[in-house]
């Protein structure tokens, strides 16, 4: 059960001097000190709050509800937020759309995480030949421009996926497409840095101690060597978000993202774009566009913050 | 050093090999190129089963690979679609230059993408430069003025384009200064295209329509770069050589422009060089909305019609373009940092 | 001396202020939008319709199908009959007698053995054409007598020679490509496919700046007339649903296509003329009757009339279609091969309710949905990807709810594969599939209702298929195809027209004609469906 962490030692040094705090601690504080994270984690949670209660409030029945007589109509007491091209409430549409929009980008960093610290933990700590083939396969999915193969694996797995239930939603093959194709072609660079962080822990004391104690590969790698690495890979989680969720919307204005009936604030935007609709009836995509932009600003203040948080020499400022 | 080049272009060699046979694979997994072919009238069956004979579609996936790397004029291939095998094949393969012809337009797939390089080539490399102009006024101010109302409003300002979608800037500006300043009377911009067809690719012309694509594409990556700057210049201030240049009684001034900008624009250099490469990839969003003739949407229309001669090709010369540059970026880090070497 | 010199100054002054301003006159100059560049100028090549509208006027066909469905002399002298002579009494021959004044852009003579070279190149090993129907099944050869005689000898009588000779692959120029395909054994790499000169339409080409416009003027030597326009651009826009709209809006554009309602209404309020051109789209339901892949309540005819009856066509005409056209009423709407007093099945949900609960459909185990012998009443209603069909769907489903019949909506992108590519529609795997589909428009044969024509593994291009197999009416359908007199051919098709509608197999949803938008400035300009640009030689602009 031999762990890397160290208790938080106490000196009893003279009074009044400030106790050393465990690394979780001074992590948390730094970060609580960034203004900018906290403005971003603030509105995070009530865009979170937002979707979670507006689930509540409204079911998804009524926000596929259409009737075609009051379509496009601005924003009123029945219709906060108007309704769209077939007269659905685009309140609930951007919070069942939010639903998925959010799924997907967390899902997609599961996989891109996932992913991209196995293979960096094995490329770093196997070393050899392992980590030339591992690397190089990295490289070569950096060198391809990276909405470019997204395209084409969009349109590679069209179809291919039957709609899946999903805590009582049925989700269009579409969304797993999204989920697997943003995971894919995203996992390379915190590849590269979870590798370059395992080569460092590799050679430390306690590993070394470990390995001689007969600990098992997998064992040091999941125990010792990826607890180290873990501002990395949050870091790159948060941000990871931000970037799935704009990519989504990216790729759904192109025609290849999530399909209807299944909405998404990307979709949504993408069924704004007609002429008509951009001159007359703003408000259509407003609202998602909104909603992506307050989400995606905050994950990324929060992950600036977080970025902050983690650096030790960020202490010297301020 | 030469040593060194060398081996990594060897390295390189297998990758874009690998490179090469995936997107293959899975451009022709795809699906079928003559399915999408008649458009509104669609192919007849017996016109689709003799044009995948004549344009070797029909061919398992490894032999289509190899004909495309190495040519066809070495083996026989059916001409008039009737299943034998009679004529000697015209193609020479990649690796000596011929990336074969498209299949819609019977045109040589160099060709087209090279016509349209130049337009993208055009585009952003302006919006680069514009971008870096900008991001690193912003982030040097931004990084000495760290925490003051400055740093704090464009940071901000920053992270909200950069938190935005890029077509939502590009249809807002479309439509604000092309559409309704045209509507209100005011001096207006064009609504897409590289230049009028009435007056001719020009300067001023190419200059005008291209005020708004470059907008849109700098508003988005001005934020990513200034950012950069600014945590390197951060990093570099608060180091320990400008505290003793500080302490050696140097102008603040003189600080700043001869220390510390050098050390920090250092990285930046890095990562210009490493995204140069991806500018041939041309901005598909951007070239759709603004329908600029460049090779992001030759991506996107050759990608419906699954014309992967163009597409391989294209992709081919990014992939190639981004060993090359990546190589030079080293080699540059080397020459401008000495404490760096590589055996 | 010097005052005579004065005065011949004063002329050439005076003369110059009345010369100058009529110099200055602007010029004609009208412009496209296209959504989409066109792939290559040589129509053995290509069916894209960007492209073939633009070699129309580059490349003129023996007739035209101008915007009254009616054919119109170009190159031939008269439309060839069995009262002329034209046509054979059997219907195996026809004679196309050539004008004697046919030129090349370049000034060479074009003559019959134009013809004769086209079908060589259509037929020849080495050229990749995209198409080599109907000449390599149902033509047996194609001679020229003397320089203005074309004599075409079919193996049987083929009715719809009209729209299938020499109007998508118009003649081309011996005298440049014959040393072309000489030389190189295709024509597939000519310089010709991207230039098409020497061409013989009212215009020429005269620059191509890939993916930016394409640029045509008047073709000097035209037989056909000189265009009262100096130019003509095609520009190059995007693909989405903004780019030609503010290109129209602002002027930048005078004629746009392919409009959406949406478009059409706002494009209207800003001045543009919308005209609707029928194309022989109509937007349809396609109802699966074949008994191995429907459900069992497909295969009843009064399931299949309520359900028409519990569709609101009119409304979503109305408020998703902004009322720019109508309710379909036949597979051949928009033409004259309709039924006589063609009305769709009127919208009645009750009576819907009624046929259904007629034929045994109820809700017996109370869960909503009608049912019949423990089989629960449940449709798939399938579409491709287009925004307008989702939403459709959207709208079928709730209305069909509150009748008790429940719906699955799917979507592919696949959806026009065929049985052998695992198509959705090909392969049954629908109840109810809406797609805008034509007959081989300008003519009304088609192959949709065959018997042979079911999708099978033996048959895998088989393009029956909602799988609706009629002896009655397969005898009609060959009976057409052998019919040349165009009035008997019109009386076939109303019967088979109303067979169809009796028997609910295929129901119209809205008359799917193309919506075209043009500038007011532009005048003349008629749009055909099948030759949209027949007559851009009339085009002019008002000042």
């Amino acid at each position: 059960m031999a762990t890397a962490t160290v208790k938080p030692v106490r000196l009893n040094l003279v009074e009044g001097e400030a106790q050393a705090q465990s690394p979780t601690q001074r992590v948390i504080k730094r970060f609580v000190r960034h203004r900018a994270a906290m403005f971003g984690l603030v509105v995070l949670i009530g865009v979170l709050a937002y979707i979670i209660v507006g689930s509540f409030i409204f079911t998804e029945a009524q926000a596929n509800y259409n009737d075609t007589s009051i379509r496009l109509q601005a924003p009123s007491a029945e219709h906060p937020f108007g309704t769209d091209r077939i007269g659905r409430d685009i309140l609930a549409r951007t919070i069942y759309g939010g639903q998925i929009s959010l799924m997907i980008g967390f899902l997609a960093v599961v996989v891109e995480v996932g992913l991209g610290t196995a293979v960096g933990a094995i490329a770093g700590y196997y070393g050899g030949w392992i980590d030339a083939i591992l690397m190089r396969i990295t490289e070569a999915m950096l060198s391809i421009p990276s909405l470019l193969l997204l395209l084409v694996m969009a349109k590679f797995f069209a179809g291919k996926f039957a709609p899946i239930p999903f805590f009582g939603r049925t989700l269009s093959g579409s969304v797993i497409i999204i989920i697997l194709i943003l995971g894919l072609t995203s996992w390379m660079s915190l590849a590269r840095i979870v590798r370059s962080n395992v080569l460092s822990i590799k050679e430390t004391e306690f590993v070394l101690a470990a390995k001689a104690l007969g600990v098992p590969n997998w064992r040091i790698i999941i125990n010792h060597i990826l607890p180290n690495t873990l501002a990395s890979i949050i870091v790159s989680l948060t941000l990871g978000v931000a970037t799935a969720i704009l990519t989504e919307a990216y790729v759904s204005f192109l025609g290849l993202g999530v399909q209807s009936p299944t909405a998404s604030w990307g979709n949504m935007l993408t069924e704004a774009q007609e002429f008509t609709v951009i001159k007359n009836a703003p408000w259509y995509w407003f609202f998602p566009s909104l909603l992506i932009l307050l989400t995606v600003l905050s994950i990324n203040f929060v992950g600036d913050g977080l970025r902050d948080a983690f650096d030790p020499r960020s202490d010297n400022k301020v | 050093m030469g040593r060194y080049i060398i081996r990594r272009l060897l390295q390189a060699i297998p990758l874009v090999l690998f490179v090469s046979l995936t997107i293959f694979t899975l451009l022709q997994a795809t699906g079928d190129p003559l399915a999408t072919m008649g458009g509104r009238s669609p192919t007849k069956s017996e016109d689709k089963a003799r044009l995948r004979r004549q344009l070797g579609l029909d061919k398992p996936l490894l032999e289509q690979y190899l004909y495309w790397l190495i040519g066809n004029d070495w083996a026989k291939f059916d001409r008039d679609g009737d299943g034998i095998a009679e004529a000697p094949g015209t193609r020479y393969g990649v690796l000596r230059g011929d990336f074969g012809t498209s299949i819609v337009t019977k045109r040589p797939a160099m060709e087209i993408i090279v016509d349209r390089l130049p337009n993208t080539l055009l585009l952003m490399v302006t919006a680069e430069i514009i971008t870096l102009f900008f991001a690193l006024i912003i982030g040097v101010i931004s990084a000495v003025k760290q925490y003051s109302i400055f740093d704090n409003v464009l940071s901000g300002f920053s992270f909200i384009t950069f938190s935005m979608p890029i077509f939502l800037v590009g249809f807002g500006l479309l439509y604000i200064f092309a559409v309704k300043f045209r509507e209100w009377g005011l001096p207006y911009l064009p609504t897409g295209g590289i230049f009028d067809p009435q007056e001719g690719r020009s300067v001023s012309q190419l200059a005008l329509h291209m005020i708004l694509p470059v907008a849109t594409i700098t508003i988005i990556s001005v934020a990513g770069y200034s950012r950069y700057v600014r945590s390197n210049m951060l990093e570099v201030i608060n180091s320990d050589y400008i505290r003793t240049a500080r302490a050696k009684g140097l102008t603040e001034r003189s600080i700043l422009y001869r220390h510390a900008f050098k050390n920090a624009a250092l990285p930046l250099a890095t990562l210009i060089g490493l995204d140069l490469p991806f500018l041939l990839g041309g901005a598909v969003v951007t070239e759709r909305i603004f329908a600029w003739p460049g090779t992001g949407r030759l991506f996107l229309d050759h990608l419906e019609l699954l014309d992967y001669s163009v597409l391989m090709g294209l992709l081919m010369l990014i992939t190639v373009a981004v060993v090359i540059f990546q190589l030079l970026t080293d080699l540059m880090y080397t020459w401008l940092d000495p404490r760096i070497r590589y055996s | 001396m010097k005052r005579r010199l004065l005065l011949v100054l004063t002329l050439m002054l005076a003369l110059s202020l009345v010369v100058a301003p009529t110099l200055a006159q602007d010029r004609k100059v009208v412009t496209v939008s296209y959504t989409q560049e066109p792939l290559t100028l040589n129509p053995l090549y290509v069916t894209q319709w960007f492209a073939t509208n633009v070699i129309d006027m580059l490349l003129t066909p023996p007739w035209f199908i101008d915007d009254q469905q009616q054919a119109v002399p170009v190159q031939v002298t008269e439309i060839p009959s069995v009262e002329n002579g034209g046509i054979s009494e059997d219907g195996t021959v026809i004679t196309l007698k050539l004008r004697d004044d046919l030129k090349w852009s370049d000034g060479e003579p074009l003559t019959s053995a134009d013809y004769v070279f086209t079908y060589e190149m259509i037929m020849a090993d080495g050229n990749t054409v995209s198409s080599r129907d109907p000449w390599e099944t149902k033509v047996a050869s194609v001679t020229a007598p003397d320089a203005t005689t074309v004599v075409i000898t079919f193996n049987e009588s083929f009715a719809p020679w009209l729209t299938a000779l020499f109007t998508a692959s118009p003649a081309m120029p011996e005298h440049t490509l014959r040393p072309i395909f000489d030389a190189e054994g295709t024509l597939d790499a000519a310089e010709w496919n991207k230039t098409v000169n020497p061409g013989s339409g009212s215009f020429i080409l005269n620059e191509w700046e890939t993916g930016s416009f394409l640029s045509l003027v008047p073709n000097e030597n035209s037989f056909a007339g000189t265009p009262k326009l100096n130019e003509v651009f095609f520009r190059i826009l995007a693909d989405d649903g903004t780019s030609q709209n503010a290109a129209l809006t602002t002027g930048d554009a005078d004629i746009g296509v392919f409009l959406t309602a949406g478009d059409a209404v706002e494009l209207e309020g800003a001045g543009l003329v919308i005209s609707q051109v029928a194309s022989g789209y109509n937007e349809g339901w396609y109802l699966n009757v074949n008994p191995d892949t429907a459900h069992p309540a497909m295969l009843d005819v009064n399931v299949r009339k309520a359900l028409v009856m519990a569709f609101n066509r009119q409304q979503i005409v109305d408020d998703l279609l902004f009322g720019k056209t109508r309710v379909a009423t036949s597979y051949w709407d928009g033409s004259q091969y309709v039924r006589p007093d063609a009305k769709p099945y009127d919208y009645n949900p009750e009576e819907a309710a009624a046929m259904l609960d007629a034929a045994g459909w109820v809700d017996s185990n109370g869960d909503g949905t009608r049912d019949k012998d423990g089989t629960e009443l449940v449709l798939r209603f399938i579409a491709s990807q287009r925004q307008i069909r989702k939403d459709v769907q959207a709208v079928v489903q709730q209305a069909f709810a509150e009748i008790g019949v429940g719906v699955e909506t799917s979507n592919y992108d696949n959806f026009f594969d065929t049985y052998g590519e695992g198509g959705p529609m090909s392969t049954g795997q629908y109840d109810i599939g809406e797609y805008s589909g034509s007959s081989q428009f300008p003519d009304p044969n088609t192959a949709d209702f065959l018997c042979s024509e079911i999708p099978s593994d033996e048959n895998p291009e088989g393009a029956n298929w909602i799988g609706y197999c009629n002896e009655e009416l397969d005898a009609l359908f060959q009976e057409q195809l052998k019919t040349t007199d165009p009035a008997a051919r019109v009386a076939l098709f109303q019967q088979i027209d109303q067979i169809i509608f009796d028997e609910a197999v295929w129901v119209g949803v809205w008359y799917d004609a193309d919506l075209w938008a043009t500038n007011a400035r532009v005048i003349d300009a008629k749009y055909s469906g099948a030759d949209p640009f027949w007559n851009a030689v009339n085009w002019d602009v008002s000042s």
